[in-house]
This record gives structure tokens, sequence and C-alpha cells, in this order.
């Protein structure tokens, strides 16, 4: 082992040193599999009985297996599935990497303005923003209803595989835009401005600089899809549902309707195969990546500032179709969501100002778990943000920092959990803070919730940070150590002041996910430690839609100040 | 003296917190009464929406102040889930437990999760709402034909009237209802239907011609209703429909004439929970005339007893279905254990998928 990292290492480390990084490495391996293996390990135990595992009486079986695996429904939500996250990768991923680019790299007008609304979708429940598409393109929609005034006929609808392919793809591009922003940020920029002197178009400069640059977090943010793209769960719920256009995680539905009781066999087989793809997705991203090293490092001990990149004509168009692109996914439907917290009723033939209330927000506010859901949100994706962010740092400093075997061991366990549709995950969760009787007095507290956010959104925050942990060259560390500093000082005086404005945009983007996470929580929902998410979940089941838009509402007026703080604050770090 | 008025004073201050045997019930029940008073909780896992269960919750809290009532809003699979995994886990778990999931409530009562406990109350409800002292159905809630009042003038009153409704090309899309391969009370209402009600067969292909929307939550139903993407939800739960028909001045509910369906909400006393006195309190509550007429007047969940007065009672739905026989109770009993049998779900979602085909 010392053998082998040594080859990692540089040359000028002292041996001393060598050990250390190793045992530790295996400890950190040891936490995150016990960690992340858990709950997966007790679905695919589960999946192999022919009763639930508590029950007395049970038999290794390979009989759920059987069941999915010959049943057309499960095909076709496959196949559905597997047409979304493609939509999601070849939408999401070039429209969000030019994003980044312009917004970072040019002088794009009003890019401020643009990045903040560009992150809403990010923020909103998926359940959400599908009733504000409904709400603005479905068949009675508002913009719906005037196009067919004017045309005679709606020529688009919202309730198809291809338009929720295309929808999905279209409320994915800010995550990719926030991991390449990030790595372009920290990029540096003498390698565009010397391509830009020697004569280079704008064009040529991000196709044969900006973007071979920042590779990885494209390459990440594409596999990102991909895993998402299986467990998207709000979005083909809602626009699927009425033609019964089911997903791999919607058909966990009909799995328990069709039985009538609980299906936990087949429920655990759909779980195991989707942890499959997605090792086979982290196997394809290895693949791509290759062993990158250092590779990509960019973020050395050189300044990183420079001037934008000069648009010319062309700005005022390309900000016009970002206009367009934030109107169509973003505002029109941000503003259905809001508009119907303020409603009754809607549709052709309604006139909006007769049925103007409040009463929804008031129905809200005489639930009692309603103010308690409010304050344990902002306690769960802060505080819960915060733990993350350090356990996903550490772990993508591992994957970066360890001997070949252990980041490879590590890479395939973090991108486990978020395969798992939520709603089994927690279901696990809840198994195991049940029957793992030392840990089971944490199932009544917040911190069951946080425990199981920060292994639920592990592949996304550790591939957030292993992008941005990716750029500060090891050099500088090293270099601290060659003059006697302890490794521990090295990252925190070194590595760490670099990495602050991607830990704060991490932590940002983490509480964001906390803030608006729904099925996960929906098993570990207690009087108590209610979550606005799952009081989402629980009231779309009565169907209580008012209450559902106006709840939403509240959530992305937290998230949108919040945001804008951070924001501030962030921007002021930075300097 | 002084230790005589001290007392009286603190007799007379205790007085409107002290609970009383309510009328009727034996002497005996100021036992139940003392012990839930030492147990202080009250657990309740529910499917009932907490915005209806709260004005119940608050009723009852009046009557036993001394009681805190943990409640917990849950989805009928989840609700069962997290029972039996807390039961196999061998901890504790909820008092109290309500769910409009009949044939889960009744599995979980028949394998032997219910506490037995015969309510004073029980006297008072017919023999289909018991299954023996374990279990007791507390609301009867009917399928309900919902319909938007911008779109829709007369709301049909019969299957084949809507049958026949369905057949205009116009329709097309216009009907929403469940999906029962992804519903647990879809599968209950559409399935009992197809026992119930003669024609129905014409209406579920009617349904396939027309291309009926499919869902599996009554939110979205209603919600698409109120928008009129839908004109009419079909066997959407009456409790909601009439909550949101309250709200909402463009939705109308209609019962139909050949026979309307409805279910029973059954409660039970768990055995695995800490406050089995208090859970007694509450389920006496429940289907006591005052707890009835909270349900009919305020949570509008439909009450069950007879006698209640309000706009959520039986009786009101009689009228518009011309007579208590046109109405069918599904009984709460071990017969709906059936439902949960492989064969039975399989041959009614064959007979469905077939009709929707339009075969």
């Amino acid at each position: 082992m010392t053998g082998r990292s040594s080859q990692m290492q540089s040359k000028a480390e002292q041996p001393a040193l060598k050990l250390k990084p190793a045992y530790w490495g295996i400890l950190l391996t040891c936490v995150v599999a016990v960690l992340v293996l858990s709950p997966l390990g007790l679905l695919a135990y589960q999946s192999l009985l022919s009763a639930p595992f508590f029950a007395p009486i049970k038999q290794v079986s390979l009989d759920a297996y059987r069941y999915v695996l010959t049943d057309p429904a499960f095909y076709r939500a496959l196949f559905n599935s597997f047409v979304i996250a493609l939509g999601m990768v070849g939408i999401a991923v070039p429209a969000g990497t030019a994003l980044a680019f312009l917004v970072n790299k040019t002088d794009l007008p009003f890019r401020k303005g643009f990045e903040l609304l560009l992150l809403t979708p990010t923020f909103v429940s998926p359940i959400i923003l599908g009733i504000g598409f409904t709400m603005v393109f479905g068949p009675v929609g508002l913009v719906s209803n005037p196009v067919r005034d004017l045309f005679g006929t709606v020529p688009w609808t919202i309730y198809s595989l291809p338009a929720i392919a295309i929808i999905a793809g279209l409320l994915h591009v800010p995550y990719v835009y926030l991991y390449v922003s990030s790595t372009i940020r920290n990029l540096d920029a003498s390698l565009e401005e010397a391509a830009r002197v020697s004569g280079a178009g704008i064009w040529t400069v991000a196709m044969s600089v900006t973007i071979p640059l920042v590779r990885p977090s494209v390459v990440y943010s594409a596999m990102l899809m991909l895993l998402l793209g299986f467990e998207i769960f709000g979005l083909p719920l809602v626009l699927g549902d009425s033609k019964g256009i089911d997903v791999i995680t919607t058909y966990l539905y009909r799995l328990t309707g069709i039985t009538g009781v609980p299906a936990y066999g087949p429920m655990a087989v759909v779980a195991v195969l989707l942890i499959a793809v997605a090792l086979l997705i982290v196997a394809l991203q290895r693949k791509i990546l290759g062993n990158t090293g250092n590779k990509y490092t960019s973020v050395g001990a050189k300044g990183y500032r420079s001037a934008r990149l000069k648009l010319g004509k062309a700005r005022w168009w390309i900000a016009a179709a970002v206009m367009v692109y934030l109107l169509v996914t973003v505002l029109l439907p941000v503003f259905g969501v809001i508009l119907r917290s303020f409603v009754t009723s809607w549709g052709a033939g309604v006139n909006l100002l007769d049925v103007l209330t409040l009463k929804n927000y008031q129905a809200i506010f005489t639930l009692p778990d309603l103010s308690r859901g409010v304050t344990n949100t902002l306690l769960v994706a802060s505080v819960g943000g915060f733990i993350a962010v350090g356990v996903y740092l550490t772990i993508a400093s591992g994957i970066l920092r360890s001997t070949p075997f252990l980041r490879k061991v590590l890479d395939y366990l973090s991108g486990l959990p978020r395969s798992v549709p939520g709603l089994i995950i927690g279901l696990a969760f809840m198994w195991l803070f049940l029957f793992v009787k030392p840990i089971g007095f944490l199932r009544t507290t917040l911190f069951s919730l946080i425990l199981a956010y920060t292994i639920v959104w592990m592949p996304y925050g550790v591939r957030l940070l292993t992008a941005t942990l990716m750029q500060i060259s090891k050099d500088l560390e090293e270099a601290a150590r060659m003059t006697g500093a302890s490794p521990l000082k090295a990252f925190q005086s070194i590595t760490l002041p670099l990495l602050q404005s991607g830990l704060l945009s991490a932590w940002l983007l983490l509480f964001m996910q906390f803030v608006r996470e729904y099925s996960t929580g929906v098993y570990l929902l207690t009087p108590g430690t209610e979550v606005m998410g799952s009081l989402i979940v629980s009231l779309w089941a009565t169907g209580a839609v008012d209450s559902i838009a106006a709840l939403s509402t509240l959530q992305i007026g937290i998230i949108g100040v919040v945001y804008i703080l951070a924001n501030r604050l962030g921007v002021k770090a930075g300097e | 003296m002084q230790k005589f008025v001290s007392v009286t004073l603190a007799l007379l201050f205790a007085a409107p917190a002290l609970a009383q045997v309510p009328k009727g019930y034996p002497a005996s029940y100021q036992k139940t009464i003392d012990e839930a008073r030492k147990e202080k909780k009250l657990v309740v896992y529910s499917s009932t929406d907490q915005a209806s269960a709260q004005f119940l919750i608050d009723d009852f809290k009046t009557l036993y102040p001394f009681i805190e009532v943990e409640y917990n809003d849950i989805g009928t699979t989840q609700l069962y889930s997290r029972f039996i995994s807390e039961a196999a886990a061998g901890g504790k778990s909820a008092d109290f437990v309500w769910s409009s999931g009949m044939e889960l409530q009744v599995k979980l009562a028949a394998d032997g999760y219910a506490l037995p406990y015969t309510s004073p109350e029980a006297k008072f409800y017919p023999a289909s709402s018991k299954l023996d002292n374990i279990l007791y159905g507390t609301t009867m809630e009917p399928g309900v034909l919902v319909y938007n009042k911008r779109f829709v003038k007369k709301p049909p009153t019969t299957r084949q009237e809507f049958a026949k409704l369905l057949a205009d090309p116009k329709m097309n899309g216009k009907v929403a209802t469940w999906d029962p391969e992804k519903s647990g009370i879809g599968f209950t209402f559409l399935h009992q239907d197809s026992v119930t009600v003669g024609s129905i067969m014409d209406l579920f292909k009617a349904f396939g011609k027309s291309g009926t929307a499919q869902y599996s939550s009554s939110g979205v139903m209603m919600e698409k209703v109120i928008s009129g993407e839908h004109h009419f939800g079909y066997n959407v739960i009456g409790s909601y429909a009439l909550l949101r028909a309250e709200k909402v001045p463009d939705i109308g509910v209609a019962f139909f004439k050949d026979k309307t369906v409805a279910f029973q909400r059954p409660a039970f006393i768990s055995k695995l929970g800490e406050h089995p006195n208090a859970a007694k309190l509450f389920l006496d509550y429940l289907l006591s005339t005052r707890g009835q007429n909270v349900m009919a007047n305020k949570s509008l969940i439909y009450a069950l007893r007879s006698g209640t007065t309000g706009p959520a009672v039986p009786k009101n739905i009689y009228g518009k279905i011309g007579g208590k026989q046109n109405l069918y109770v599904i009984p709460v009993s071990r017969d709906l254990l059936k439902n949960l049998e492989p064969a039975v779900r399989n041959d009614f979602l064959n007979d469905w998928r077939t009709a929707l085909k339009g075969q």
C-alpha cells in the first residue's frame, strides 16, 4: 500500500507522512461503506426474501425478481426512465454548460439576474413545478387558452413521454450550470486571455480552452443527470399520471396497488436494479475520466482574475434567448404556482380577479404542524447542509488523495445512494432506526432526517465537492507541508481558503436540496419532526392543492431570501 | 376550617377540568378516565387530513384537556408499513389507528394488533360497522361524481346516463377517475362498483372509448376538474369533494341513483400503544353523537351515526339518490380480506383493463 501510494505522491514528500493518509483513507472508506451499505444492503437482503425481512416466517426466494422481471409494466417504466434520463443529459448538459460559460466568462447583459432566476428550479419541489407547468402549458393553461383562442388549437401537450423528457431536461439545466460554473469560476483565465489575444473568437475560446478545462465537471454532471433521470419522481407523477406514463419510481405505486399490501420484495428488487444502473453509471464515469490525478488542476499559485470576454453584438441576442428559456421554464411555471396559492379556482372561463383569496394561507397557518415544519426545515437545511458539506468534503478529498483502490471504492460507494427512490430509501432508514436498537433513539429527532438526507444526496454533494477540489493543485498544499506544516494545517491554511467560494456554493445548493427534499422524509415524519417537503407529500394524497401551492410559495420565498443573502455574503467572501 | 376552604376551593377550580362520565356510560367509566389522566397522552396514526381531524382533536381536548394528542397524518400504505414494522421491531407504536384503507385496517385488526374493547357507543351502530369488538367504522363516505359547474349544467344520475353522455366525441378526455392499479381506495371503490352496480361495465367501456384519465390521487383529480381540464371526476371521495365544494363555487357534487358506494373509515385501539385508556376515550368520542356531529358539521367527513344532523350526514344523501336502499355501505368485515387475495385483485384488474380497451 505504501509503495502504491508513494507513486501518487510528490517525490519531495517525507516517507513518514505517507502512512497516515493511507490509514485515514481506510477508516474513511469503512465509515462511508457502513453509512451507504446499511440501507442499501437491507434492501438487497429484502429483495431475496419471500416475506418482509422482519416476518417470523420467510424464505430465501427469487420470486420477487421473477415477478418484476416478467412484468411488462416494469419494462415500460424502465424504458420511460431511460428516455427521460437521456433527455436530461441531452438538454441539461449542453445548455447548462453554455450558460455557465456565458454568465461567468463573458459580458452577457443581466448575468447576475439570470443567475438568480436560473437557480429557481433547484429549490422548488418538482411536484410543484409540475403543477406550475400544468397551470401554464396544460390543456387549459394560462398560455394554452389564449393560444387556442388565437389558432383554434393548442399545438403541444405536456402529458406525453417526450414532453416530460424535455421538461425534465430544461428543469435540470441549473444543476449542470452550478457544477460547471463553480469550476469555471476558479479557472486560470490567463489561458483564455492568451487565446483571445492571439485572435481566437469567443466560440473558439469556449470550445478549445474553457470546455476542455472543465471537462471533468461536465462529465460528472452528465453522470449525475443520468442518475437523477432514473430517480426522478415528482414530475412524472404529476405529468404522467393521467395517461399512465410510469417511470421506475412511480411504478412502485403500481406494485403496491396491484397486491393491495406493500410489496416489499418487488420494491426492493426495483431498488437493487436501480443500484445496478447506478454502478454502471459510475463505472462509465470512471472510464471516461480515467484516473484524473491532477490532470485538470488549474488553480495554481497564479492569479486568476481577468477581464470578461466580449460577446460583441451577439450579446443581446444571446440574452434574449436566455430570457425566453427562463420565461418558459422558470418564470411562468413559478408564477403559476404563486398565482395558484392566491386563488380558489382557475382555468377556462374563470375571471381570476373573482376568485382571489388569502384563505389558502390562512388554512395553512391553522395547522399546528406547519410552523414547526418551517423551523424544522430551516434547521435541517442549514445545520444538515453544513454537516453534509463537511462529510462530502472529507469523502471528496478521500477520493482525490487516497490510494487508487480506495479511491475506486469510495467513488462507487458515494455514487450509489441517490439511485434508490427517496420513498424506498426512507423506508429502509425507518427500518434501520427501528431494528438497530443503539440508534433507535434518533428516529424521532431531526438528526434522523439529517442523516438520511446526507446519505441520499451523497452522489450530488461528493461530485460537487470533487469538482471543486480537483482544481486546487496539490502543489500548494505540498509546498506548505515541505515547510513543516502538518497535513491538517496545510489543508486548513492553503486548500480551505481557496475552496471557500466552492464550499459556500455547495452549502447553498445542499441547503436548497434539503429544503425541498420530500420523499425521503415521509417515513421519518413524526410529530415534532415535520418538514415542509414531506408535509407537501402528505397533503398531496388528500388533494389540498390550495395548501400545497401556498406551502410551496412560502418555500420559494424562504429559499429565495436565503439565497440572495448568501449570494451577497458569498460575493463579499470571495473578494 | 382553613383546610376545608382550601380543599373546596381547589375542587372548585379543578371542576371545569374534571372530565365527567358521559351520559349513559357505566359509572365504571370513571376508572378509564382516571387511567387516561395518568397516561396524559394519545398517539394517533391516521390517514385523515389533519385539517379535517383538527376540529375533532380540538373538541376532544375540551372534554379531556389533560390528554395531549400526538396526531400523525400519514398515507394509508405508509401507515400500514410503519405500524407493522414497529410491531415487528418489538417497540411501541400508535395507541389509536384510524385509516380509510379499509382492507388494510381489517387485516391489522384480524392479524391480532387490535385491543378488544366494547365501546359504550357500539350499540348505536349496526353490525355492518363493527368487526367483533376490535374494529369500528366511524364514517360513511360515498364515492361521488364531482363536476365543473362552468361546463356541466345537469350532471347524470345513473351510470347509463353517464355512459351515454360520454359517447359524445366532445367528451373525449373530459373524465377523470382512479387508477385502481395505483390507488388502494381507487381499487376499493371501482371493484365494489363492479360487484354492486349492474351496468357498470358499460360505463367502464365508455371510459375507455372517451380516453378517461386515470389518477393515483384524488387531489389531482379535483384540481383538474376545478380547472376545467376535466369536466367530471368519477368516484372521488365524498368528504374531500364536499370540503372543496365549500371553498370552490365551481365545483358540483352529484350522486348516482343506481347505487352509490360508500366506505367506512375504520378505527381500532392498538395493542402496541402505551396509552390504551386515552385511546378508549378517543374511540368513544369519535363514535359519540358529539364527535359525529363535529364530523358532520366541521370536519365534513360524512358521519355514520343515525340521528346526526349537518351537511355531511347519510340522510342528506338518501334524498339525492332516491332512498336509503340505493346506498351501499361497504361493511367492516373479514370479507374485505378477500380483496387482498391476488386472484381477486387480478380478476378485477383484468376486467378493468379489458373494458378500458373497449372490449
